[in-house]
């Protein structure tokens, strides 16, 4: 965005803009924090659309299984929903969520200031 | 909101649809809205059990994404001629039919894993049904383990047979728990439980075994071998001890009772 394009929009348009990137920044620093915890051994082949079927969930270790597991029961859900089911916090859904995008079981999208999260049962394949 | 009840076992031959048609019924009979589903795809038998000669959409079906599951479900309650509505998916029986079943890929596994979630939302949410009873195939494989995660109890069906008594201890540990499930065990077949005393011993030995609560114990009663599945037993023979033991489990599980 150019300094002249920033000036021409609303001030609120542009801290919502910061929000949200700013939120972005933060899913992805929760992931690498994640990620180091777990020294990468949750991801063994990040392959992409991999199906969350049952013995895919039942060989993931148990702080996956009950993310995945509230996503397969709700169907399409953010962070904060995940969280409010499990009693976990918000943050750590969030990364427990982004690493089951990166590992292929899981498909994000953002509607406005929301990310979703679901299992693609729909593609072919 | 309603329930799911998945009737799941370790080996074959247990006793799991005999517990699934006769609890099923109990339900219907103390009023609710129920449905029966055969998700034993590699052996169907409800089909013969309830006596359904044809029906226009299998099980199958609605899992292949050819219908919905209205147009799956058998309405069955005259024959109970109670206040309650038994309704019953019924597994496609044909040889062809379990073949294609058996050669699923993961992929068709999740989506019907997402077919069987969704009834939470069509029969128990918009439909009002108050009880979905899965039979399920024995063992560890796809469709069972869909049911057992998309059930909110599982009633758990083991003999005293040792290889039985082994398997149904892992699954209980490697299988229930991983789900975080809510499981009551029913042991089948039991021999000499007539007194008092032999059962409270019996009930005590199975949960330091097992270490999960023992929903109900069935003896061998020689009748429910001889009716040879030909008759929905607590329908049928409403005094017979079977049925009074059914009525008990039916009863614990509908007041949430087993912890």
């Amino acid at each position: 965005m150019t300094r002249e394009e920033i000036l021409s929009k609303k001030p609120l348009h542009v801290l919502e803009k910061i929000r949200e990137n700013l939120e972005r920044l933060n899913e992805k620093m929760e992931v690498m924090i994640e990620l180091q915890k777990h020294g990468h051994k949750d991801i063994t082949q990040p392959l992409p659309d991999t199906p969350l079927d049952v013995m895919t969930l039942l060989s993931m270790p148990d702080h996956l299984r009950k993310t995945a597991m509230t996503i397969c029961r709700c169907g399409r859900a953010t962070a904060d929903e995940v969280a409010q089911q499990t009693t976990r916090a918000r943050a750590v859904e969030s990364a427990y969520l982004n690493q089951l995008v990166i590992m292929g079981y899981l498909k994000k999208e953002r509607k406005g200031r929301k990310a979703y999260f679901y299992a693609d049962r729909d593609s072919q394949g | 909101m309603g329930k799911i009840v998945a009737v799941h076992s370790y080996k074959g031959g247990t006793g799991k649809t005999l517990m699934s048609v006769n609890l099923a019924a109990t339900f219907a009979k103390h009023g609710k809205k129920v449905c029966l589903f055969d998700l034993d795809f590699r052996a169907p038998s409800l089909f013969a059990i309830l006596k359904v000669e044809n029906t226009e959409f299998w099980l199958n079906d609605y899992l292949n994404g050819k219908c919905g599951v209205n147009k799956v479900l058998v309405d069955l309650s005259s024959r109970l001629g109670g206040k309650g509505n038994f309704y019953a998916a019924l597994a496609n029986p044909a040889t062809e039919a379990i073949r294609d079943m058996s050669a699923k890929d993961r992929k068709w596994e999740m989506r019907a894993l997402g077919k069987l979630l969704s009834l939470r939302n069509t029969l128990l949410g918009e439909q009002k049904f108050d009880y979905l009873v899965f039979d399920t195939s024995p063992g560890l494989q796809y469709s069972s383990i869909n049911a057992i995660v998309t059930a909110d109890f599982v009633v758990v069906a083991t003999t005293g047979d040792r290889s039985d008594v082994n398997g149904t201890r892992r699954m209980l540990r490697e299988l229930y728990n991983l789900f975080e499930k809510k499981t009551g065990l029913v042991i089948n077949k039991v021999l000499d439980s007539t007194s008092k005393a032999k059962k409270d011993e019996m009930n005590s030995r199975i949960k330091d075994v097992y270490q999960v609560p023992l929903l109900g114990m069935v003896p061998c009663f020689c009748e429910v071998l001889r009716a040879e599945g030909n008759l929905i037993f607590t329908q049928d023979k409403p005094t017979h001890p079977f049925t009074k033991i059914l009525d008990e489990m039916a009863k614990k599980i509908e007041a949430n009772e087993v912890n």
